[in-house]
């Protein structure tokens, strides 16, 4: 299993748009993965699972993989929501 | 006898018309559970569809409204596509439910997750999840999902207009937009705005007072609502009515005339044109011709490039809408902000500032030169029976750029044996850098468009987008208009004409200080073309000059704001 904490850098949060690319993301990849806020855990690959974690720019949130590739799905994925997620980071 | 209903006023104006009621989607209940296996197959195949027929939506909303109104129909695909939904329909199938039961209550566990969270943004998702639910149903039950759309002008009432129903209703019966539920930010107001038609939301019980057919009375600037009004009722709203015709009518007999102050001088109108919808409006506003034609909308959302057929095609329907005037089409402009899977990228830090305009089609040659040859292809293909084509590229900011660009237009126009004669190349001032260039620029185009929103955003360091600091950029302040009145000159002195494209055309009391510093042609949306017309008819050309010397002179763009808005007439 890998796991990793990264701060959200979009102004307007997890809205639709970006939780949509994270999703597609999440869903490419061949390992399980998970997201978490506060203790709330959701298949990160669900986009309104995603959005009904609330993330607001700054929240920190947990990707979790677990299966084959799972290192890599977490580091891509962490490197996507550093990015922005399609989006102008703050 | 009448009855009114007071809701909240959503979009200003008057309307007296019949009611004409939009019924929430139907849906059949066909009886018959088949075997889990059957009902999976169903409800996977309702879901896969909805998704195909909402990606088909956002297509078709982005080629007619633009990218970001498709925005939502994309995450409507997304919801249909998502697999927990599934996962937790699946689960209720092998339960023993329908797939119609199944569908219901996965789409009910979100719905209240969403609207537990006490975010308005997530409440109104809540509400989107209704949408994508009400689809998968129809298609389950074979009901259907399609809007009765009346067929004459009508008071278009509902409980809630979806966003999928709002863009399925022809905007020309729209005569007013009611709902039940709704918030002053809902679709239908946003919708009602954008059309110039009063709404009310939030108006409980009018879908059962209202009936088809009934006469409804509108206040969208008070909220109320009169359902059948009695003759003073309809007298009163009547005569609301015919003040606001008279102001149209006003604006309306100004349609046919050309541009031009009061003494005669001529200043092109132009229409800014962003999709397929605004070529209508465009003419209908009178617009001659257009002073920017946006291309981006060919190229957001889809996963190849558009080929040169399909670019070709909407440039020569723009350039035959407008027979007599001229047609300036900006080349493509897209940042890192808005990635294209089809252009390869780096990340930028800051996209406002990075590799976009001009700067990514010289950068991405191939890109660029079908674009071009594109243009010339509904150039060549229109000829003489449309209006004169004008190309335009966005965010140069050294002359180099430009060189460079024009050495593709010419390459390009060697390999289809396509004479360029005639065709007017131009600028689209919106940096600083361009702004103070503007002689040598204009040394080597025949034209220079201020886009204003960029150049006041680049000149003030200052996103407009963002409210704690978007008002220190005013086109008014006088420091702006002396930069544009330099580059009118510098223009001017080499031939070159000039004209303003950004939102400050579009305001009547700016567009009379951009007369006076120089403008040949003013372009902007075209709600706000009578407006300015009849502004600059209401002038002559020494006292927009003279409007201008004064506002030059004040300290700050709140007094020359007031100055010029208080210039003779």
């Amino acid at each position: 299993m890998a796991e990793q904490v990264v701060q959200l850098p979009n102004p307007s949060g997890l809205h639709a748009r970006p939780a949509k690319v994270f999703a597609e993301a999440a869903a490419d990849m061949d390992a399980e993965v998970t997201v978490a806020k506060d203790g709330d855990e959701v298949n990160a690959a669900s986009v309104l699972s995603v959005l009904t974690l609330d993330c607001h720019q700054g929240d920190e949130i947990t990707i979790r993989a677990q299966g084959q590739g799972a290192d890599e799905a977490v580091s891509a994925l962490v490197e996507l929501v550093e990015d922005g997620l399609g989006e102008q980071p703050a | 006898m009448s009855r009114h209903l007071t809701g909240r006023a959503a979009a200003p104006g008057v309307a007296l018309a019949p009611a004409a009621v939009i019924r929430p989607p139907t849906v059949s209940d066909d009886g018959e559970t088949g075997t889990p296996d059957e009902e999976r197959a169903r409800l996977d195949d309702a879901l896969q569809r909805a998704a195909e027929q909402l990606e088909e939506l956002a297509g078709h909303v982005n080629q007619e409204l633009g990218a970001d109104e498709a925005e939502i129909f994309e995450a409507h695909g997304a919801f249909a596509k998502d697999p927990e939904l599934a996962d937790r329909a699946h689960k209720a199938v092998v339960e023993g439910h329908s797939a119609a039961e199944a569908v219901t209550s996965a789409f009910e566990s979100f719905r209240a997750l969403l609207e537990a969270s006490g975010s308005d943004y997530l409440a109104a998702r809540a509400q989107d999840l209704d949408d994508v639910r009400d689809r998968v149903l129809a298609l389950l039950s074979g009901g259907t999902l399609e809007v009765q759309a009346p067929s004459e002008r009508s008071v278009i009432v509902a409980h809630e207009l979806s966003p999928s129903q709002t863009a399925t209703i022809p905007r020309a019966v729209i005569a007013a937009l009611v709902t039940e539920t709704g918030s002053p930010t809902s679709h239908a107001a946003i919708l009602a705005r954008s059309l110039g038609v009063p709404a009310v939301v939030g108006a409980t019980g009018i879908v059962d007072l209202a009936s088809d057919g009934v006469e409804l009375a509108v206040d969208g600037h008070e909220g109320v609502l009169i359902v059948d009004p009695d003759d003073e009722q309809r007298d009163q709203v009547q005569q609301r009515l015919d003040e606001d015709a008279r102001r149209r009518e006003e604006l309306e007999s100004l349609r046919e005339l050309p541009g031009a102050t009061a003494d005669g001088h001529r200043i092109e109108l132009a229409a800014n044109i962003g999709a397929e919808q605004d070529l209508a409006d465009a003419v209908d506003a009178g617009a001659e011709g257009s002073g920017l034609v946006r291309t981006e909308f060919l190229y957001l959302d889809r996963a190849a490039a558009p080929d040169i057929d399909e670019q070709a095609d909407f440039v020569s329907r723009v350039l035959r809408t407008f027979p007599d005037h001229r047609v300036v089409v900006r080349t493509l402009d897209v940042g890192a902000d808005k990635p294209l899977p089809f252009v390869d990228r780096e990340e930028e830090p800051n996209p406002a500032l990075g590799l976009r305009g001009i700067r990514l089609s010289l950068a991405r040659p191939s890109l660029f030169r079908d674009q071009l040859r594109a243009l010339l292809a509904a150039r060549a293909d229109v000829g003489e029976q449309g209006g004169r084509l004008a190309i335009m590229f966005p965010l140069v900011s050294v002359p180099d750029e430009l060189i460079e660009a024009r050495r593709h237009l010419v390459e390009v126009a060697a390999e289809q044996d396509h004479d360029l004669h005639g065709l007017e190349i131009g600028v689209m001032v919106e940096t600083p850098a361009a702004a103070l260039a503007a002689d040598r620029l204009a040394s080597h185009c025949d034209f220079l468009s201020i886009g204003t929103n960029d150049l006041l955003q680049y000149l003030f360091a200052a996103d407009r987008l963002l409210a704690s600091v978007s008002e220190l950029a005013d086109a008014c302040d006088p420091i702006v208009l002396r930069l544009l009145g330099d580059v009118a000159a510098a223009a001017h002195a080499h031939d070159a004409w000039v004209g303003v494209c950004g939102e400050a055309a579009s305001d009547p009391t700016t567009a009379v200080a951009l007369v006076g510093l120089g403008a040949d042609e003013l372009s902007m949306t075209r709600a706000a073309l009578p407006e300015v017309k009849a502004a600059l008819r209401g002038v002559t050309l020494t006292q927009c000059r003279d409007a201008l010397s004064a506002a030059l002179a004040q300290t700050d763009a709140e007094h020359a704001r007031d100055v010029l808005a208080s210039r003779p007439s």
